[in-house]
């Protein structure tokens, strides 16, 4: 791949330019340029990702060292326990209604935002505030607002002399505080990303439309969407997958529970491995959660794939 | 031009050379004149509790000149046992680790460390002088395994003041739980539904103390005292009467739920606090926050039992000294003589006062600082006399079983669906069966039975 150049090339000025010194083939080029890139990944991503898949077929022993080659019963004993089904459960109930209500109320909010009104700026700036949010930081604010005694909710409900919701104690309200929360973490972005597209639309659309005669409601179905249909892909995609990697607020709010309401896959993940030490089971999971999110990235592709307009 | 940064470099060098001559030269003197061995202590303590540690590492630094120990903080407890599972046999591993009771068994059979009992034999050691039950929880085959620590025990405040302002007598030293659900009745309608009664949070750890205070093993071979445990069984009547006696006080509304980890325990203790609670139930090393933070006066009880029923005495919580045996002897020693320093009467009579957990060097009792202390606040000592009357037993001395972390998630699992109303038997048993299955897999991964 690398050639010395014959010598008959001026070597009477010595040359720093390598290229000039030495010829390069084109997967010599490709090996110079990627090779590096190719090193880290191997070494971050690609062997952690196999060795995963190594565990998964062993027992582990207290130090994390595979001891006892067990085939697929890892997967079997998962796949066919009531906790982790339910676990799975849970999790698709909570990817559907972040990923739904964030696209939903990114939409509406960059919608709304899209109007040329007087002090829309500033609009603009809170809906994409919560990207600059930390998760802690969120996490604390939410624990506040559904505290029992001095929450914002409980304050609510007592001077409407509703019943005191104890959201975080009770295993179904836990889920929808968890989402609450959720969507209200990832909405910054979505609705920066949604208002950029927006902005993008041609103005002589809607102009048309207007001269037609078509309604509002109308040109943002047959107009603003369809126009935007690349992005909002783009953006659920993103959000489903952040959405199977919520951890931070779980680990914060109810650490998995009530009665594992909320102990999401990767949240088990990391109590199955780091805090109960069964590096096994972890692994087991992990395959499977990748194997998860891979068919809904297909089934998205497939499905709404086709719907884009780009 | 050339030439000025020819002189530019080589003064840089000059520097450069100069800096690390001085830098050898001065090290070179710092070892001659004291040549410590370096004792790396890893703990994870926090708040006052840290600081204490600290000032003792300093003393026992100033008090010799053979070790320098140094301390390191390193997370929360689980965060620990990883890490000392994998640094060991490695130079990044401590020299003396504090590490939480549940990792005792596992990392005894990791082979991680030298048996304390090596070190208490060849000094001849008094080990009598160290409480009974957390000498029994940190020992297998009679044999001492790791020193006993920082120790709690978990007890029952309450809010004195708030009673008498009720006009409620209070609750019995060694309380039933119909006694304390009395109590946390008249509460509630006293203060006409503005105080909560009491709250139990839903904790495996106190789960566990159900079950030995009633004189219950968890685990099979005797909580693993008589060998590898293989099974365990959570569904026996003591555990099942303590589930029964909170479910019907969560429904009378006696209970209130603050759910389970560190939100519930802030939250309990913001509400205990603020005078919105009345009882609850929790570690004795709360003492030290509660006493500091409070306007009313504190009541502390002990561990409720069923009625009817005898206390069989409740375990404890916290953790214990272990010394590696990755590092060399002399290291070893300068580990062990640490130990000693720690757990002499004095500093755990200091340790007891600064962080409430409790003094388990029984002579420290009889120290000044502790003395005072009892005086001026005598319900501080009620955690230390449950200890004191408590006989060590196999069913209140621990459960010596790997994967105890998995069993308090499940059994907390289990507390939660028994407090939202959920059947009691069933919740136990899918807990049983759960834990069975991962003993079953963990014994087999780590060779203990085939």
């Amino acid at each position: 791949m690398l050639q010395r150049l014959p010598k008959q090339v001026d070597n009477s000025l010595p040359s720093l330019n390598l290229a000039a010194k030495y010829k390069l083939t084109d997967s010599g080029y490709a090996i110079v340029f990627l090779g590096p890139t190719l090193m880290l990944l191997v070494a971050f991503v690609f062997y952690p990702m196999l060795k995963t898949l190594y565990m998964s077929f062993f027992l582990t022993n207290d130090f994390g060292k595979t001891t006892a080659f067990v085939g697929l019963s890892n997967y079997v004993s998962l796949i066919t326990s009531s906790s982790y089904l339910s676990s799975l459960g849970a999790t698709l109930v909570f990817v559907l209604a972040v990923s739904i209500l964030t696209v939903v109320l990114g939409v509406a909010l960059a919608v709304t935002a899209n109007q040329e009104l007087k002090g829309i700026r500033l609009f603009r700036t809170l809906f994409s505030a919560t990207m600059g949010v930390s998760v802690s930081v969120a996490a604390i604010f939410w624990l506040f607002a559904f505290n029992p005694s001095v929450g914002v909710f409980a304050q609510l409900s007592q001077a409407l002399h509703l019943p005191v919701v104890n959201w975080l104690t009770d295993p179904k309200s836990a889920m929808v505080a968890i989402i609450i929360s959720t969507v209200w973490m990832n909405l910054g972005f979505t609705f920066l990303i949604i208002f950029g597209a927006l902005q993008s639309v041609p103005k002589s659309l809607y102009e048309a439309a207007d001269i037609v005669g078509i309604s509002k409601l109308t040109q943002l179905f047959k107009v603003t969407i369809p126009m935007i249909s690349g992005t909002l892909f783009f953006v659920m995609i993103v959000t489903l997958i952040e959405a199977f990697k919520s951890f931070g607020l779980i680990d914060m709010m109810t650490e998995g529970g009530p009665d594992n309401a909320t102990n999401l896959l990767v949240y088990r993940i990391y109590q199955d491995a780091f805090i109960n030490g069964n590096f096994a089971q972890g692994s087991t999971e992990s395959i499977l959660l990748t194997i998860i999110i891979a068919i809904f990235t297909l089934i998205q592709f497939k499905f709404l794939g086709k719907r884009v307009h780009y | 031009m050339k030439q000025h940064r020819i002189i530019g470099l080589l003064g840089l060098l000059l520097v450069f050379v100069l800096i690390v001559s001085g830098c050898a030269i001065g090290h070179a003197s710092a070892t001659a004149t004291a040549p410590r061995e370096k004792i790396v202590f890893w703990h994870e303590m926090t708040g006052p509790a840290a600081d204490q540690l600290k000032k003792f590492a300093t003393q026992f630094n100033a008090s010799q000149k053979k070790y320098q120990i140094v301390p390191e903080f390193e997370g929360t407890y689980n965060e620990a046992v990883q890490k000392i599972l994998q640094t060991h046999g490695t130079s990044a591993s401590p020299a003396i680790f504090q590490s939480m009771d549940v990792s005792t068994s596992e990392l005894y059979h990791a082979k991680v460390a030298t048996p304390m009992q090596h070190f208490i034999d060849k000094d001849h050691y008094n080990m009598n002088q160290i409480a009974a039950v957390p000498r029994a929880f940190y020992s297998q085959g009679g044999k001492q395994i790791s020193m006993p620590f920082n120790t709690s025990q978990p007890v029952l405040y309450y809010n004195t003041s708030l009673l008498k302002r009720l006009g409620i007598k209070a609750p019995a030293k060694d309380p039933s739980y119909s006694d304390i659900t009395a109590v946390a009745k008249q509460i509630q309608a006293k203060s006409k539904g503005k105080v909560n009664g009491m709250t139990v949070e839903e904790y495996g750890w106190l789960f566990e103390q159900f079950m030995a205070n009633s004189n219950e093993h968890m685990a099979n071979n005797e909580n693993g005292r008589q060998g590898v445990p293989t099974a365990v069984n959570f569904d026996q009547p003591g555990a099942k009467k303590a589930m029964q006696w909170i479910q019907t006080n969560v429904k009378n509304k006696d209970i209130i739920n603050f759910g389970s980890g560190s939100t519930a325990e802030t939250n309990e203790m913001a509400a205990f606090l603020a005078g919105k609670l009345g009882i609850f139930m929790q570690s004795s090393a709360d003492i030290g926050n509660l006493t500091s933070g409070m306007k009313d006066k504190l009541g502390i009880c002990y561990f409720p039992h069923a009625d009817g029923q005898k206390a069989n005495g409740v375990s404890i919580g916290g953790a214990s000294l272990w010394i590696g045996n990755d590092k060399s002897k002399s290291v070893q020693q300068g580990a062990w003589e640490f130990a000693k320093f720690l757990v002499n009467a004095k500093n755990q009579a200091i340790w007891e006062k600064i962080t409430g957990y409790m003094a388990i060097n029984k002579q420290a009792a009889k120290e000044p600082i502790l003395k005072n202390l009892f005086a001026k606040q005598p319900m501080v000592a009620v955690p230390g006399e449950q200890l004191a009357r408590t006989k060590p037993n196999t069913a209140n001395s621990g459960i010596f079983m790997e994967d105890v972390v998995q069993e308090r998630t499940l059994t907390q699992t289990a507390m939660q669906q028994v407090y939202n109303n959920g059947n009691i038997g069933k919740a136990l048993k899918t807990a049983t069966d759960s834990m069975n299955a991962a003993i079953k897999n963990n014994n087999k991964a780590s060779g203990l039975t085939k």
